[in-house]
């Protein structure tokens, strides 16, 4: 499985900086003792998952063989292949030990196809950064909140970004409804079975999805005094 | 609820002309010639059982609350589906934001939601603080102060759900006041910050400046009318029949359908559920203050309320508090890779950097002005990963979830408003009830269009 967010600072070639993403080296084995249960491999974390976590993480990964868990800033992530949301949000809504109640948020991110370089200040001499990978990306993400534990973590599935889809969850939190509807009208994403899959924000007849990283911010030049500034998604700075 | 309006008797009352409803005949029972007699036209839906109406309420309506409309399928005049349309103030915040340093995030993201833009600069705030690893760094007093103007704006945005609900159940006195009270904390957060809203004021590690002199008997002051004007709000709506009658056992939702629905909030306490951010998972020190988690257990828009005012006195408190132990401390965190360069301060011609700043940094010190321009220009670079930062805002839980790439700019913001969440539960809200219930349902549900669009 190809890395989320494999960032690479130029000068330290090599030197992944990768937070949030499941190495692809890492075996769910490793969850099942040590205390580093959730870490993989020992530098990427920068702080330890906290105790109650990291039995969630064992507890999961136990019921799910297929997850992998990551750990950063003190949260958990767990990847998931998409065609089995639907069976692990049911379990972590239903079990006694897990009770995730509240789905709190579901999001997108888009990672695009090729190497991409940001911010490149050649005269400050700040870094710059590469990302990506050969194919496109978009993550789902899905953030579950557990009033009765009061623990939170997000799991995650990876879609390709050429004609994403995936099962809806509206049959276990009716609050995906506008959420899934959300992510469509920004990424693309179908839901299949989901009851209402129309833009939400955007209006009926919008072509594209904005929030796409290949969606350009678009805007003008803006004209002052015979200077012209380029618009937002132009500028370097 | 023996005496209020259950989703399935709301709007009933005329249903059966010449049943008695409510102890009362809604048609003389013995039509004199002198009697005209109208009978209703629920009549007409009642004998075609399947003929539905759809109607448009919104966007442009004076009880939607904004640029809300609603689909509103209609048997007569009770309402059996309610499609919600949104995005008519959709601004595209979330992508902007990919575009622009760290730090200008903050502006773009108090625009979102208008009645709480510092909850927005707060949650944008922890997020970033959150993924830089500084957390723990910030100052305490920048804390303090995000605690006490945060609660502080907690209670004008209830006062503006109060004026707006009263104005949309016909009660213009209390829009009056609602809207006087909130003028006196936004002269404050005026003074503090410099602007009535979107203050951009809470940056990444702290606050943009320490507050003015003299700060202490203004806060002062306004606590103390501030706690006289909610109990003249007590006497004017508790009591009030009216005010009883349109709200009483309206926009019930159970806990169970609020759990469902995603709901948090005042929404969610009102079906019972004691669920507060600020309780279970403190942000900004709030487990240092004591204050109660406001709940009742009817569930409907009158419940909700009662607990408005509950957790504005609850804001009240938390204010004093914050302002009673206000620690000494800068308000920006120690790393000068990340803080604000410039010292702001108060000229003649408003908030701008200090004279002695300029000073410096044009005529002393060239590195000084080197750091300025760096940081102002290209902003910090922020560790790649994700995180989610929620915190309770007026609504319920605002949460951040922003991802980073690793560079000076936001690879995404993702703004899960609770008003957007909220105007997902509609159908359900309303189901059953009569159009003119749906204004006061909506209206108990609070939600803000700006931030329900981005």
């Amino acid at each position: 499985m190809a890395d989320p967010t494999t960032t690479r600072r130029s000068g330290q070639s090599g030197d992944d900086l990768r937070p949030t993403g499941a190495g692809p080296g890492r075996s769910t084995s490793d969850m099942h003792g040590g205390e580093q249960a959730a870490n993989i491999d020992g530098r990427e974390l920068d702080v330890a998952l906290p105790g109650h976590l990291r039995a969630l993480a064992t507890r999961l990964t136990a019921a799910f063989e297929m997850l992998e868990a990551s750990g950063f800033r003190d949260e958990l992530t767990l990847l998931a292949p998409a065609e089995r949301i639907v069976e692990l949000l049911t379990f972590c809504r239903d079990e006694p030990d897990i009770r995730c109640e509240l789905l709190a948020d579901l999001s997108g991110v888009h990672w695009p196809a090729g190497k991409r370089t940001e911010s490149a200040q050649e005269t400050t001499g700040w870094p710059s950064y590469e990302f990506g990978d050969e194919a496109g990306r978009i993550e789902v993400d899905y953030v579950l909140y557990s009033l009765t534990h009061g623990h939170r973590f997000r799991i995650r599935v990876e879609l390709p970004d050429v004609d994403p889809m995936m099962p809806t969850v509206t049959g276990v939190y009716g609050a995906a409804n506008f959420m899934e509807r959300e992510v469509y009208d920004f990424f693309g994403v179908q839901f299949q079975g989901h009851p209402n899959l129309v833009r939400i924000l955007m209006p009926d007849a919008w072509e594209g999805f904005p929030l796409r990283k290949d969606y350009p911010l678009g805007g003008v030049d803006v004209q002052y005094k015979g200077a012209t500034i380029p618009p937002p998604d132009q500028r370097h700075y | 609820m023996s005496e209020t309006r259950t989703p399935a008797s709301s709007g009933a009352g005329w249903q059966d002309a010449g049943e008695p409803a409510n102890g009362r005949r809604l048609t003389p029972a013995v039509p004199s010639e002198h009697t005209v007699v109208g009978g209703d036209w629920q009549e007409l839906p009642n004998a075609v059982e399947d003929d539905l109406m759809v109607i448009n309420m919104g966007p442009q309506h004076p009880s939607t609350h904004g640029v809300l409309r609603m689909l509103l399928t209609l048997n007569g005049e009770t309402v059996v589906d309610n499609q919600a349309v949104i995005g008519y103030l959709h601004t595209g915040i979330e992508k902007n934001t990919e575009y622009r340093p760290w730090v200008q995030g903050v502006t773009y993201v108090t625009r979102m939601d208008y009645l709480s833009p510092l909850f927005n600069e707060l949650a944008y705030c922890l997020a970033v603080e959150k993924l830089l690893g500084i957390a723990d760094d910030v100052p305490p007093r920048a804390q303090a102060i995000r605690v006490m103007l945060t609660e502080l704006q907690r209670i004008s945005s209830h006062l503006v759900w109060l004026a707006t609900s009263g104005m949309e159940l016909g009660s213009t006195t209390a829009m009056i006041f609602g809207f006087r009270e909130r003028e006196g904390i936004l002269d404050f957060l005026e003074y503090v910050t410099g602007l009535r809203m979107n203050h951009a004021y809470i940056r990444p590690g702290g606050l943009a400046m320490d507050l003015p002199e003299g700060f202490q008997g203004r806060v002062r002051t306004l606590l103390t009318t501030m706690a006289k004007r909610i109990d003249e709000f007590e006497d004017l709506l508790t009591e009030n029949p009216i005010w009883i009658e349109r709200n009483k056992g309206v926009g019930v939702l159970s806990a169970e359908q609020c759990l469902d629905l995603g709901v948090t909030g005042p929404v969610l306490r009102s079906a019972g559920v004691a669920h507060d951010l600020r309780k279970s998972h403190p942000y900004c020190g709030f487990e240092q203050y004591d204050f109660d988690v406001i709940t009742t257990d009817t569930a409907d828009a009158y419940g909700r309320y009662q607990l408005r005012l509950g957790e504005m006195r609850q804001s009240l408190s938390i204010v004093r508090q914050a302002l009673d132990n206000l620690p000494e401390t800068p308000v920006m965190v120690a790393d000068r890779k990340i803080g604000w360069p410039a010292q702001l301060g108060l000229g003649p011609d408003g908030i701008g950097n200090t004279k002695e700043y300029v000073g410096k940094i044009m005529g002393q010190s060239m590195e000084a002005l080197i750091h300025h321009f760096k940081l102002v220009t290209e902003g910090f670079t922020v560790p790649p990963g994700q995180v989610y930062v929620a915190v309770e805002s007026p609504r319920g839980e605002l949460g951040y979830h922003v991802t980073s790439s690793g560079t000076n700019k936001p690879y995404r913001v993702k703004v899960r408003d609770p008003s957007f969440i909220h105007i997902g539960t509609l159908p359900a809200v309303t189901h059953g009830l009569s159009v003119s219930d749906v204004i006061a349902a909506v209206a108990s549900l609070d939600p803000v269009m700006g931030g329900v669009d981005r």
